[in-house]
């Protein structure tokens, strides 16, 4: 989740450009299958973080474009915070 | 249309039809340009998120309108499966009545409620009648021998009130849903599936001599219903498996007081599954949320 919204930070993009970035981003930790990114892409559509910009037809077949919304923009920032208040538990000087 | 994407659309039939038919395509090219050149089978990883991105996808669209009204139909149509597969071993003598309760679940199945109640109140009568050794509606030689699939005569073993109860369950909801005007969901076809387990009587797992027999082939296909029912509850955190879990087990738990005296172990461990699993149902929708989209 985090990581498909960090992907359409960059803009809209279709399913298999967003797996392709969330490989990037995370250095080829992170490969969700299509079926996996797929579940994760409707639930946040359904939820209003991110929503359908354009459709496509590439070889015949439609192509959606997910872009991110205001509400997933805030919601990664958040999630952002969060994860960088609980590193800094841990990785902060000891004493400081 | 090469192997590999003939593998991948049967994949795809894991998800909701309406869901392929709008969207399968772009699925299928997303798969096919991820795939390494040359290959001709699905890699695992693939394989396992479709079906399971399929289940989900499932669950995701019955989990859909009223729970309660959805949850009772449910439930209705479990009752509905087992008041056939009661009558399923003895269809050789009854093939009008047993063709009458196929057509009351076939009613229920495709939401057809105002046919279902008429369908299934005659088969009521008649099935209640046999049980209590009464002959409504035609005569019929009692006592009524089954075929392969079970081992007792009709209601051999079967209190008539128990009898009265699945027909009784199945009326009441049926009445209560017509009652609300609204349209019902069409149900799967796999229902049918669950009716021939459930009217089988083996394998055997319970002394021969037991009043209440239940066969390992009905044990099996409730718990893999109920065990379904939990998985759905859970991942779309909804209450109408556990409505409809409890209604299957208003009709079980009948069966088990009025047999009380006369319950073994394996009735008690019976029993022990179902409520497990329905309290399982009951439960997981309250389940704490780990992330915002769960």
């Amino acid at each position: 989740m985090y990581f498909v919204l960090t992907a359409l930070r960059a803009g809209p993009l279709h399913g298999h450009a967003i797996s392709k970035s969330i490989r990037e981003l995370s250095w080829g930790r992170v490969q969700p299958s299509v079926g996996t990114l797929y579940g994760i892409l409707e639930r946040l559509n359904e939820r209003g973080m991110i929503t359908v910009d354009r459709e496509e037809t590439v070889n015949g077949r439609s192509r959606r474009y997910f872009r991110i919304t205001p509400e997933g923009q805030t919601l990664l920032e958040a999630e952002a915070m969060r994860m960088q208040e609980a590193a800094a538990l841990v990785l902060r000087p000891s004493g400081a | 249309m090469t192997a590999l994407e003939r593998h991948y659309r049967r994949l795809l039939s894991a998800y909701p039809r309406a869901y392929r038919r709008a969207h399968g395509d772009e699925l299928l090219d997303v798969l096919l340009e991820s795939a390494a050149p040359g290959r001709r089978v699905p890699p695992l990883k693939e394989a396992w998120g479709l079906l399971v991105g399929g289940v989900r996808s499932r669950i995701t669209h019955q989990a859909t309108g009223s729970a309660w009204e959805d949850g009772l139909h449910l439930g209705v149509t479990a009752v509905a499966a087992v008041n056939l597969a009661a009558l399923l071993p003895y269809a050789g003598a009854l093939p009008l009545w047993t063709l009458l309760s196929a057509l009351a679940l076939l009613a229920i199945l495709r939401g057809h409620l105002r046919a279902a109640f008429p369908l299934t109140f005659v088969t009521g009568v008649k099935a209640v009648g046999l049980a209590a050794g009464r002959q409504p509606f035609d005569v019929t030689l009692l006592p009524v021998h089954p075929n392969p699939l079970a081992d007792r005569a009709l209601f051999q073993d079967s209190d008539p009130a128990l009898v009265a109860a699945g027909y009784a369950i199945v009326l009441i909801g049926l009445v209560v849903l017509t009652s609300l005007r609204r349209p019902v969901r069409a149900r799967s076809w796999w229902w049918w599936a669950a009716v021939v387990p459930a009217a089988w009587a083996g394998p055997e797992w319970m002394a021969q001599e037991t009043d209440y027999p239940i066969s390992l082939s009905r044990l099996a296909v409730e718990a893999a219903a109920f065990g379904l029912g939990t998985v759905a509850a859970y991942s779309a955190r909804d209450l109408r498996w556990a409505l409809a879990s409890s209604i299957y087990l208003l009709m079980v738990s009948g069966g088990l007081v009025l047999h009380a005296d006369a319950l073994t172990r394996q009735h008690l461990a019976y029993a022990g599954i179902l409520l497990l699993l329905a309290a399982a149902a009951a439960f997981a929708p309250f389940r704490q949320r780990r992330h915002c989209l769960d």
